[in-house]
Formats: C-alpha cells, sequence, structure tokens
C-alpha cells in the first residue's frame, strides 16, 4: 500500500487501467461515479498543496510602498470548492457490462482510457458464469421478465445438457471463419485455422469459443462461456435457446464475468475497496499484467490472443 | 361483417351483448404466474434416428422432390436441383431407420419391421439396383423420386436387416440369419453371381441369395465402385466384382463373379472393417493394423516398385508405424482417410486433402491439425472417431457428433451452403449428434440421433 504525501503526487500517479468488480443491478455509470466521487473524496483528504499567496502592494502612491503576501482567499477550498472535482478525473470502461450482469469490469483512468480503447479492438475473450432455470421462460429471457410459458423438465440430464451444449459451441466454429474476415481459400487462413482459434474482425457479431455446464442440480443449472462481442442479452438467449433445444423452456437467473483476458477475479477490486490506495495498488497490478502480455493490446495477428 | 351484426343488432341488440374493447393480443398478467399450465414437451426415445441429406436432388436420391414453402411458389419448385444444407429427410420420420447406404445417385434404407418391404430405396434405377417399380406393366420406372419399398424374397419376415451398402449400381442388403441379397448390376460380377454378358438389367427383377460364404455367416458388406467384399464371421474376407485395378484382391486383374477369399496378407487375419469407395480398399484387423489393396495411382497403397494396380493385400503396419492402433478407416477416389486411437485423422493421396491449398498430394499419412476439428484450449478433448469418404470429399465425425466436412463440393455435396471446394474440414450444420455420414458421388446422408 502506498502513502501518498499529497495530493497532488497522487493524482499524477492515477494514469492506468483498473480491473473492479461490478456488483449486479448497478449500472456502469453508477460504477465510474460511485469512483470518481471516492478518487475526489479521497484525494481531498491527503494533504493539500500550499494555498496560493497574493502579493499584496499595500501604501501611499508617493510614498515608498510596502510587499505583502496575504492568503488568497480566491485559492481557499472554502470559497472554490473542492481541489478535486469529478471534471478532473476521467474514466472509461473497456467493454460494457449490463445492468445485471455482475463481475470483473475494466476501467480506464485519466490516461488510461486510452488503454481501454485498445483492450476494445484488440477483442479479448471473456468467460461468464451463467445461471439458469428450467421449467419457465419469460419474455425478457431473465428472471425479472413476465412469464410466458412454463414446461416440464424432468427429462433434461447433465448428459443431454453437455450434448446440446457442446453442438451450440461447435455451430459457432463456422461463424469464426466467417466473422474473422479472411479469405477462405488462402493458405493464411489454412495456417491460422490449424493453429487455433481466430478473433473477429469487427465488434458486430457475438462468437462464441467455449461452452460448457459445470454444474446441474434441476432445475438449476451453471454454463460456463468463453466469448467474443458478447453482450447480456445474448446470454440471456443462449439460455433459452438452451431450454429449446432440451425440449423444455429456462430462463437466466444471473450473468457473472470471471474473466477477461487475463484479468480474472482475483485481481477484480471489491466495491469496499473503491479507495484511492486500492485503486492505485490495483492499477500498478493491471500495469504489470500487461507488461506480461504484450499481445492483450496489440495483437499482431488474427489468432486470439486469450 | 359490421354491417351484418348492425342489422342483427337493430332487430334484438338484447341477444347480443356487443363488446366494448378492441380484441389485442391476449396479455399474461404477472398474478398468473402460477395459473399457467405446465407444458410438456414432447420427447424423443433413445432409439429415435434422424436422417439429413444433402446434394443434388435431380437424381432423386435425396427422396426429396416435393416444393418446400408455400404452395405458390411455382418457380421454386421446377428449381430445386440441390440441397445446399442438409434437410432433414421426412422418410425417416414416418420409420425407424436403422441402416443407410448409398451408390452413386441412388439412396437406400433399412427399417425397423418385421413386414416385407424392410429397405427401401430412392434415385436411379437404371440397372434395377433399388428393384423393379414399374407403375405401368412393361415400362420399369429409371428414376425414383421419392423413396420406394424394395422387393426381396426373405425367407422369414423376422429376419433383420444388418448391413446395407450399394456402389455405383448395385446394391448389398445384408440380413442377420440369411445372409447377403444383392441386386442390381451385374455386368462384372459385383452381385456375386455368375457374370452373364447378355443380360438387361433394366427392368430386372432379379435378386441373388449370397448365404453362406466358406461356410460361415457374413457379417459386414462393402461396396466399391463395382465390386463387393463381404467380411463373414471369422473375419475372413470375400470380394467379387470388377478386378482391373485389383481391388477385388483375388491376385488377378479379371472380373469375378462368385464371391471368393481375399489373398495376401489378410488371410490369416480377423478382418472387422473393410473401406472402399472406388477401386482402393483398405481393411482394419481387430489389433488396429492396416491393410491395403487395388488402385495405387496416386500412392493409397504404396508398394515397394512402382506398382499402381496392387491385386493382392498387403499389411500397411510400416507404413503407419508410430500412429498408434487405428480405429477407423475410409477410402475416397484419389486418398484414404484414417483416425487412430488418440483421435486423430491422416490423410495421404492426391486431391483436396484438407491440408489446405498448397498441399495437393502427400505420399506419407498426414496429421489434419485437431483445431480444425475443434480441439483448442477451450475443448482440449474433442478428437474424431469416424471417418467416411466420397469420391471427392471426406467426412469426420467427432466425440461430440459434429460432422466436418471438407474435399471438391460438387452439386453441394458438402452441405455447406455454397459450391465452393472446401479446402480444411469445416463443421456441417446439423441439429443433431451425428452417428454416421454416408458419401457419395453428388449427394450425402447423415443418420443422427436427436439430442432430447
Amino acid at each position: 500500500m502506498v502513502n501518498f504525501r499529497n495530493a497532488a503526487a497522487a493524482y499524477k500517479s492515477l494514469n492506468g487501467l483498473i480491473c473492479v468488480y461490478k456488483p449486479p443491478c448497478v449500472p456502469i455509470k453508477q460504477v465510474q461515479h460511485t469512483i470518481k466521487t471516492n478518487l475526489c473524496r479521497d484525494l481531498n483528504e491527503l494533504p493539500d498543496r500550499p494555498r496560493e499567496q497574493r502579493v499584496e502592494i499595500v501604501g501611499a502612491t508617493n510614498e515608498p510602498m510596502t510587499v505583502k503576501l496575504v492568503p488568497n482567499y480566491a485559492d481557499d477550498p472554502l470559497v472554490c470548492g473542492p481541489r478535486y472535482i469529478h471534471e478532473d478525473i476521467r474514466c472509461s470502461w473497456a467493454t460494457h457490462l449490463g445492468l445485471f450482469s455482475s463481475g470483473v469490469l475494466l476501467l480506464g483512468i485519466n490516461e488510461g482510457t486510452k488503454l481501454t480503447y485498445l483492450i476494445n479492438t484488440s477483442r479479448l475473450t471473456r468467460a461468464y458464469k451463467i445461471q439458469g432455470q428450467f421449467g419457465k421462460a419469460t419474455d425478457t429471457y431473465f428472471w425479472n421478465g413476465k412469464t410466458v410459458e412454463r414446461a416440464a423438465y424432468g427429462h433434461v440430464t447433465r448428459e443431454k445438457i453437455d450434448a446440446v451444449v457442446a453442438h451450440m459451441q461447435a455451430a459457432h466454429q463456422k461463424a469464426m471463419y466467417e466473422l474473422s474476415g479472411l479469405h477462405m481459400e488462402s493458405q493464411a487462413t489454412y495456417e491460422m485455422a490449424s493453429e487455433g482459434l481466430i478473433r473477429p474482425a469487427n465488434s458486430k457479431l457475438p462468437v462464441i469459443y467455449g461452452i460448457k455446464c459445470v454444474h446441474f442440480e434441476s432445475p438449476n443449472f451453471t454454463l460456463e462461456v468463453q466469448a467474443v462481442n458478447e453482450y447480456d442479452k445474448y446470454l440471456w438467449t443462449l439460455v433459452h435457446d438452451l431450454g429449446m433445444q432440451l425440449r423444455t423452456s429456462a430462463h437466466c437467473t444471473g450473468v457473472q464475468c470471471i474473466r477477461q483476458g487475463k484479468f480474472d477475479l482475483d485481481v477484480a477490486l471489491l466495491r469496499k475497496h473503491w479507495q484511492l490506495e486500492h485503486i492505485v495498488d490495483n492499477m500498478d497490478r493491471c500495469r504489470r499484467i500487461l507488461e506480461e502480455h504484450q499481445n492483450l493490446m496489440k495483437p499482431e495477428s488474427a489468432r486470439l490472443s486469450m | 361483417m359490421n354491417t351484418l351484426r348492425a342489422l342483427a343488432l337493430r332487430g334484438n341488440s338484447k341477444l347480443f351483448i356487443q363488446r366494448a374493447y378492441a380484441t389485442t393480443k391476449k396479455k399474461i398478467s404477472v398474478e398468473t404466474d402460477e395459473d399457467l399450465p405446465i407444458f410438456q414437451y414432447p420427447v424423443s426415445k433413445s432409439s429415435d434416428r434422424r436422417v439429413y441429406v444433402w446434394g443434388l436432388a435431380e437424381t432423386g436420391a435425396l427422396g426429396i422432390h416435393l416444393p418446400r414453402g408455400k404452395r405458390g411458389k411455382k418457380a421454386y419448385k421446377n428449381s430445386f436441383t440441390l440441397a445446399w444444407h442438409p434437410m432433414r429427410s421426412s422418410f425417416a420420420e414416418r420409420f425407424d431407420v436403422t441402416q443407410i447406404a448409398s451408390g452413386y445417385g441412388f439412396t437406400v434404407a433399412a427399417i425397423k419391421t418385421n413386414e416385407q418391404h424392410k429397405v427401401f430405396g430412392t434415385g436411379i434405377n437404371t440397372d434395377s439396383q433399388i428393384g423393379y417399380h414399374s407403375p405401368r406393366i412393361g415400362h420399369p420406372l429409371e428414376i425414383l423420386l421419392s423413396p420406394a419399398p424394395i422387393y426381396v424374397p426373405y425367407k422369414s419376415l423376422e429376419s433383420k436387416i444388418v448391413g446395407l451398402s450399394a456402389g455405383r449400381a448395385h446394391t448389398v442388403i445384408l440380413t442377420d440369419n440369411e445372409g447377403a441379397y444383392t441386386l442390381g448390376n451385374n455386368a462384372y460380377g459385383q452381385c456375386g453371381r455368375k457374370i452373364n454378358p447378355n443380360e438387361e438389367y433394366k427392368g430386372s427383377m432379379a435378386t441373388h441369395n449370397i448365404k453362406r460364404l466358406g461356410k460361415e455367416t457374413i457379417t459386414d458388406v462393402c461396396c466399391g465402385q463395382d465390386h463387393t467384399m463381404f467380411i463373414t464371421e471369422s473375419g475372413k474376407v470375400y470380394a467379387c466384382g470388377w478386378g482391373a485395378d485389383g481391388q477385388t484382391g483375388l491376385g488377378t486383374y479379371e472380373n469375378q463373379g462368385i464371391p471368393a477369399p481375399v489373398k495376401g496378407d489378410i488371410t490369416s487375419e480377423k478382418i472387422v472393417k473393410v473401406a472402399s469407395t472406388v477401386d482402393c480398399v483398405l481393411a482394419l484387423n481387430d489389433k488396429g493394423e492396416l491393410f491395403g489393396w487395388g488402385n495405387s495411382e496416386y500412392g493409397q497403397v504404396p508398394m515397394a516398385t512402382k506398382q499402381q494396380q496392387v491385386n493382392m493385400s498387403y499389411a500397411l503396419v510400416n507404413f503407419t508405424k508410430g500412429l498408434g492402433k487405428i480405429k477407423d478407416i475410409a477410402s475416397g477416389g484419389s486418398f484414404c482417410l484414417i483416425v487412430n486411437e488418440h483421435g486423430d485423422a491422416f490423410v495421404w493421396g492426391y486431391g483436396l486433402l484438407g491440408l489446405g491449398p498448397n498441399v495437393q498430394h502427400t505420399a506419407k499419412p498426414t496429421l489434419i491439425p485437431p483445431p480444425l476439428f475443434g480441439r483448442n484450449e477451450f475443448n482440449p478433448e474433442c478428437t474424431v472417431e469416424k471417418v467416411s469418404c466420397g469420391v471427392g470429399h471426406l467426412a469426420a465425425i467427432t466425440n461430440n457428433g459434429d460432422l466436418y466436412m471438407w474435399g471438391r463440393n460438387r452439386h453441394g455435396c458438402l452441405g455447406l451452403g455454397h459450391s465452393k471446394d472446401q479446402l480444411f474440414p469445416l463443421r456441417v450444420a446439423i441439429g443433431a449428434h451425428v452417428l454416421k455420414a454416408v458419401c457419395s458421388v453428388d449427394h450425402t446422408i447423415a443418420l443422427c440421433k436427436p439430442f432430447t
């Protein structure tokens, strides 16, 4: 943990990427707002820089005048407001996480906003844990929607889920080649494909690289999904599709992002730690991760970089 | 309608209760959540099978000739020559299909039944390879557009069909205790009976029964282009038919009418599988070792000398050294494809082998990169289990029941939605667990199991 001598030094070090744990039902906007507020609060609590002095030259003009240094009240926090306000801190997210999703969220602070752009364009995979429940379908595909159908689910077994889920994943294998923007008949494509996974060329359509069922206790189940370009609604529809393929109905009860690129839940900062010291600490950790894996941000080929 | 109602209302308005609100979509309120009925979707049995077909439909080999879509679209009906994507065969919905086989432009399927009609056929019937069908007496059909039952004189209606195979213009039906029945063209002796040069095959009603071979029951059959191989109980292989490239493996290049045991290295082995599509034959014994004979123009059965026709079986143990035990084999027009116990697919020969645009020919078994079959860091357990070959295209089935196809895309037989050749394995969009894929010249059939 770093101890800052003054606020200015702390502010200067606030440039980089942080990884926070977004709670569910809190929009990203609010996460950003809370972090900004907390940073401002902590910065303002640190020892302030010496207040500016005002030079006052007093006395009659036909006599020798005296030069005085008097406190400048225009620089007083009580007059001009706190030293650090929201506008001083820029904060941007790398990839969006929906309102009801929780989990790893990468945020760029000040100069780090450039990093978030790079991370967004390098299309890191994200891993999710998706909780679902059989027996009920809702109009939004999420638990808080209106129930539109109820169906029996006694016939669903772990083996059937595994088979359907593997099939859904394999269906994305072809989509992967199509969205990579590579020419299907070239040697380069063949070499790329035979090495492994390929990154999509744009951010338009979701690609799923892996799905597996990690927990099943009828009627609840948990899927682990590795994907690129996905969004919360898409993941909900995935659960709905799984339900349909298994001849029942299903809805999603929760989405948790457990990994983005090399940033996993261990790195993610909990809400109670959204404070200056922890944030600066986390920024260091993230910087080290980025240095270890240079290709995370500027991938040289169309190969998928985790 | 409104005027009618107005008239009626004017007459005796008390009888009619007028609705004061608009009829909109039925709304479900939150409170009725518990009142909703619990719907039971139909769930399939574990024995249920589905059949998907794709490729050239003009020959009728797909058994689909009806227009899809709305009744008014006549133009579509006329232009339905190809099925670009796998289509579910409605024939398999009505019957429990157990075996499928496809020849050149025709398809045969066996169903589970205790009645006379156990095998159905559709497609080209120029040599009566799918039986005698004549709506008008004396005018047998040369093409069938939808599946029709094949008449075979079974001795007992209880016998089951355990094997089915088809060549260029002949079909072999294997029953569990009556031996094999052959029908179709016998110009080279591929039906396992004496060759009669003057025989007329069009409109022929002939079926030939091969009860036993060497006093043993037949357990499996395999048809090449114009030859047939039988495997008996003890793992012996018998062959008959065209032998110009040595594909009968009888030590000669003559045509063979009566099935005779294949000579060479396999005589002392227990053979479990024989694979042949055109004129190169691969055989697999119970220890997972490979044998081969027949055409070797592209080095499919490599010999010490530059021999292009191998008329006796040779062990390919040295050739496949280091690959481990072989699990499945397939032989195409100019290439061979095998899978070993680790689930890796190896290919050799000439053509679009699935090794990219730069590789046209390999003399040694070459590994097709497993990532192409979906093995990657997220799915490390993905392995190839079964393979099959058409004349110019190849197919592999993974342990998850996904079908991957590549090669020449003649008439869209790869089912990828276009007619461009595919240079590396690509997954075919089938919504079921694929159990078996049968490739022909210009169409493909897949026998599948539904997930639920």
